[in-house]
């Protein structure tokens, strides 16, 4: 049976990172990679609540990326050592598949 | 509130509480925002307040500028037909600055009446006129996202050094 929450949730964030592509040619080179964030974070919300063992790993990863994505706008070093770490976690879990 | 809290202390807020925001005070909002200045009293502008849940996601969806779920949106419109015919090619220009600042009128008076507001400049402008099915001669410039703040963001820094004084570098 078709998940109608979860294809409403992915076709919204289809809307999310189409309008920021054509967006982004004309906005500040830092948008980009806040963008990519926002978007993993927005995918996150749609994907944690589904049984596929990766849940919890949704969840902590969204909730580091809420914490600092702001901080794009004040301290971009914070931002980027924010990035590595979401890297790291992705790349760990990647490992423990 | 005295201007000067309002000026120095007014933050964007990107997080909202569930309540409800009345609609009499946006209405008050939306009256503060007309009566900011404009170039020869063309008044090139049109405004949309917005509190519809399935349009504030729709728009939201198309706004990759717009963060939070704001209870309601204003949508601040450059009325391109008036500027142009009231003053010529340079209609644009100051259009866009009437609107810039009606939208400060309007987010110094939702602070003044406790509410948070985030202006947003990123988002589809083609796929807004879709959403609002307003005519191609209103160019929507910004939404504003308001809403009660659910945060108490810290000021940012500001760059002093770029004030003078009768002239440049003084």
């Amino acid at each position: 049976m078709i998940n109608k929450e979860l294809y409403r949730g992915l076709f919204e964030v289809i809307g999310y990172m189409l309008t920021s592509a054509r967006g982004l040619i004309d906005e500040p080179q830092l948008y980009g990679p806040f963008r990519l964030i926002d978007g993993v974070s927005r995918l996150c919300t749609i994907l944690e609540k589904e049984e596929s063992g990766y849940g919890v790993f949704f969840t902590k990863l969204k909730a580091k990326i809420e914490k600092k994505k702001y901080t794009v706008m004040s301290d971009v070093d914070t931002f980027v050592g924010m990035m590595d770490e979401l890297v790291i976690d992705f790349s760990h879990k990647m490992n423990a598949k | 509130m005295e201007l000067k809290k309002a000026l120095f202390e007014r933050r964007s807020i990107r997080s909202f509480s569930e309540k409800p925001v009345e609609k009499e005070l946006i209405k008050d909002i939306l009256t503060a925002g007309i009566y900011a200045p404009t170039a020869g009293n063309i008044q090139p502008w049109a405004f949309i307040g917005i509190s519809d849940p399935e349009i504030i996601n729709k728009i939201r969806v198309i706004s990759p500028g717009m963060l939070g779920h704001p209870k309601v949106l204003i949508c601040v419109f450059s009325d391109q037909k008036k500027a142009y015919e009231r003053a010529g090619k340079g209609g644009k220009t100051l259009a866009l600055m009437d609107c810039a600042m009606a939208t400060q009128n309007i987010m110094l008076r939702a602070f003044d009446l406790g509410l948070g507001t985030c202006v947003v400049r990123s988002f589809n402008q083609v796929a807004a006129h879709e959403i609002l099915g307003t005519p191609d001669y209103l160019q929507p410039e910004l939404f504003i996202t308001i809403g009660y703040p659910a945060e108490n963001p810290d000021p940012p820094s500001r760059n002093t050094g770029i004030i003078y004084w009768e002239e440049y570098g003084k």
